[in-house]
């Protein structure tokens, strides 16, 4: 009974081994086989991996260009507008919630420690002030808070408001304008209040100075940011270098057009016209060129001319024109034209104002009215390095010249002085990004004379200056 | 006298025909747009490159040619993804160009067809200049490119449907071999696999991604914020636990920070370019990841 079974357990075993050498190659082929299909799997797998990536990253990708309202929304919108299906990757629709529309917001927060030999609010000797003039206090004192808004308001416009807070509790409104941006041909119309095209600084907004302070003909003449409430065509020509026009209307809103008495005219009493030129010099420079001209007309009720030597204490009047023509120039250079780690710029700027018109000395007492033909000037050069990452180092050089102030009768109540104006600036600024400036500058002014003794106050002047950007990134000007 | 009206004349026709089929001008934010636009335009396209590979895209100014030249393109490639974002806007505003503002087929920003990396998910300055819309420099990611290839194609048949076929063809004859030297960088970078290398700011995650490598470190302490001694001395720390194998920095960038962890931690450091034209060898779009992943055979081979 045993062997029969044996042997049959035997041949079973013999059976099974008998074809050895042929199931090894079989083995191995299935070996192969699953090596293959796994292989052709993580191919695949790995495909549809990088598949799901891609997936998943574009629908981020949608998600976010809903959650922006200035790319995605607007080329939506616009799309739509022209009737088009938007374009996001794979053709998803795009979602949008209210917050998505919100304006970019930018808040600019400064502030300056100031110390100065004689009273800062001492104006510019022999120069009608301007009425916009900065000059940081004594001691420690807030600047003005600036809080710019800004959004496409649809295609065709897009819309901007710079508040300024003041340290006084108030609120201004520097800017407020719209702007085109579907003209075409190289045109751009812009409405509301803005700064003027009037010289170059005159648009930079204070948080972008390379100094404290602006330059003494900017002071003396414009002020801050000369800005009027009207509109401005300007336009690119079609070349490969810049060559643009622009043109101003405005009521006059600010001195020099409306001094201290409020307009109350119809029509344009202000006009600015422009031009710049600019390009590059090679990789590594840039520079613009440009002229201004400004004229107005004062109100006919004329504009106030308050204590013009800021000796006699008498209120005074002008009637008539005034004109300030303007050229500036600029030029900045970087090595290989990467301002990353060294940058330098230069600018210099010059204006002649002249007032043609009448001239009321001591308006509420002697009223005596003469004709006044003045030409006066002012000019300063100022250069800016950057030596190393975040460091910026300065100078600046201001001039103003009297120029000839003709007062005919009047001369005999009113001696302009014979003085030009001047100061020295030198500044080191520390930008730990682009968000953050911390400035020392020192000025050695000699801008004023002492109203007595008529000699001129040699002034030492400190500041010690920060500035903060928070909030959305802003494009700035050259 | 009457030949020389002729002559005129044809002289006259010549120059308006010469314009009528004069090439449309496109404005490119950097060079790796410029290369691709040649890629798929060819003689259609004129093409301007706002920068250089030896400039930091992020601080470039709105400077007064690029207006000029903005003024006249009928196109704009940029990256988008807030990589242009201190100056195209400045240019666009300034240009009076209708053609390429935000929303018209003029203005690509090829970012928002293209899947990103890093995509922050908590954004706040304290982090640095980080980019809420993720890494925007996507001309190392293979993919990124082939994606913004065909973008590109789209826009140029919409802005010149007359030149249709020809960026057809020439976008399918790039997408062969596109996706054949792909195929080569795979192979020619599969000993980099793995290898870890630290660099300056994140110019090249797309291409390290591509290729397999680790990153274990920046020498910017955070996005845009240039290196500071300790925290190199903090990357030479690290060196310990999580060793990186290669330093690398781009074209633009100074190469003082990645010679000195160099120095410290005793691996190569190298220059990659940062585009097109960031090294003698980079002269197109081909040749700049073959250029870069020579380069960084050759150092991680040393």
């Amino acid at each position: 009974m045993r062997h029969p079974f044996m042997a049959a357990a035997l041949a079973a075993a013999w059976a099974a081994t008998g074809p050895a050498a042929a199931q090894t190659a079989e083995l191995d082929q299935i070996r192969k086989d699953i090596q293959e299909l796994r292989n052709s799997y993580e191919s695949r797998i790995k495909a549809l991996e990088d598949k799901l990536k891609d997936a998943e990253a574009a629908a981020r990708t949608a998600q976010e260009a809903a959650a922006r309202a200035e790319t995605s929304a607007t080329e939506a919108q616009s799309a739509a507008a022209r009737g088009e299906a938007p374009t996001a990757p794979g053709g998803m629709t795009q979602q949008s919630s209210k917050s998505a529309f919100n304006p970019a917001i930018s808040l600019i927060l400064n502030g300056t420690w100031g110390r100065f030999g004689d009273d800062p609010s001492t104006r510019i000797t022999g120069f009608a002030p301007s009425g916009g003039e900065v000059i940081p206090g004594r001691g420690g004192s807030l600047g003005e808070s600036e809080l710019f808004l800004s959004a496409n308001i649809d295609p065709y416009f897009r819309g901007a408001l710079l508040a300024a807070l003041t340290p006084e509790n108030t609120v201004e409104v520097e800017e407020a304008f719209f702007e085109t941006l579907a003209l075409g041909q190289g045109f751009t119309a812009k409405g509301g209040r803005f700064f003027s095209g009037v010289g170059y600084f005159n648009q930079v907004h204070p948080h972008a100075w390379d100094f404290a302070d602006p330059s003494l003909v900017q002071n003396a003449f414009l002020g801050r940011n000369y800005g009027d409430d009207g509109a401005q065509l300007r336009w690119v020509a079609p070349l490969p270098v810049l060559v643009q026009f622009g043109v101003e209307l405005g009521k006059g809103r600010e001195f020099p057009g409306a001094g201290e008495v409020e307009r109350n005219r119809n029509g344009a009493e202000s006009q600015v016209f422009f031009a710049n030129v600019g390009g590059d010099i090679g990789v590594s420079s840039a520079y613009q060129v440009g002229a201004s001209h400004l004229r107005q007309r004062t109100a006919t009720d004329g504009s106030a001319f308050l204590d013009y030597d800021d000796i006699t204490g008498t209120s005074n009047l002008f009637q008539g024109r005034q004109r300030i023509d303007g050229l500036n120039f600029v030029y900045k250079w970087s090595p290989d034209g990467n301002p990353k780690y060294r940058n330098f710029k230069f600018v210099t700027e010059w204006f002649q104002r002249r007032y043609d018109g009448d001239f009321t000395f001591d308006t509420t007492g002697v009223a005596a009215t003469d004709a006044m033909n003045a030409k006066q000037s002012g000019w300063y050069a100022q250069a800016i390095y950057q030596f190393m990452p975040y460091w910026r180092v300065g100078g600046r050089y201001d001039r103003l010249s009297h120029g000839n102030v003709g007062l005919n009768t009047n001369a005999a109540n009113l001696t302009p002085p014979d003085f030009d104006p001047t100061r020295y600036s030198v500044m080191l600024d520390w930008n730990p990004s682009e968000y953050s400036r911390i400035r020392l500058q020192y000025n050695r002014d000699r801008s004023r004379q002492d109203l007595a003794s008529g000699e001129t106050i040699t002034d030492n002047q400190l500041f010690l200056q920060y500035i903060f950007s928070l909030g959305a990134h802003g494009a700035h000007r050259f | 006298m009457k030949s020389r009206i002729k002559l005129l004349l044809a002289a006259l026709s010549l120059l308006i025909a010469g314009t009528a089929h004069a090439a449309i001008e496109v404005f490119a934010c950097s060079p790796e747009w410029g290369a691709l636009t040649g890629e798929i335009a060819g003689n259609r396209a004129a093409v301007f490159v706002a920068t250089t590979a030896l400039q930091d895209i992020h601080r470039i100014q709105a400077r007064p040619s690029l207006i000029a030249r903005a003024r006249t393109a009928a196109l704009v490639v940029c990256t988008g993804a807030d990589l242009e974002v201190g100056w195209m806007s400045m240019v666009q505003s300034q240009s009076g160009n209708d053609r390429i503002q935000l929303g018209k087929p003029g203005f690509l920003e090829v970012a928002n067809f293209v899947p990103r990396i890093d995509i922050a998910g908590s954004v706040d300055r304290a982090l640095g200049d980080v980019h809420p819309l993720g890494n925007p420099h996507i001309q190392f990611g293979p993919r990124q490119i082939q994606l913004a290839a065909e973008e590109l194609t789209r826009r140029l048949v919409r802005i010149d449907p007359a030149g249709e076929g020809e960026y057809r063809a020439r976008l399918a004859d790039f997408t062969s071999r596109w996706s054949a030297a792909t195929q080569r960088w795979l192979q020619l970078g599969a000993p980099l696999k793995g290898v870890t290398v630290i660099q300056h700011h994140k110019n090249f995650s797309y291409l390290f991604d591509f290729l397999g490598m680790r990153q274990v470190g920046s020498l910017e302490p955070k996005p845009g914020v240039e290196p500071t001694s300790a925290h190199l001395s903090e990357l030479a720390e690290q060196q310990k636990i999580e060793p990186a194998r290669l330093i690398v920095r781009a074209s633009y960038q100074s190469p003082s920070a990645s010679d000195w962890l160099a120095q410290r931690i005793k691996v190569p450091a190298i220059m990659l370019p940062a585009t097109v034209g960031g090294s003698e060898g980079a002269k197109d779009l081909f040749s700049l990841y073959d250029d870069c992943i020579r380069r960084l055979l050759a150092a991680a081979s040393g």
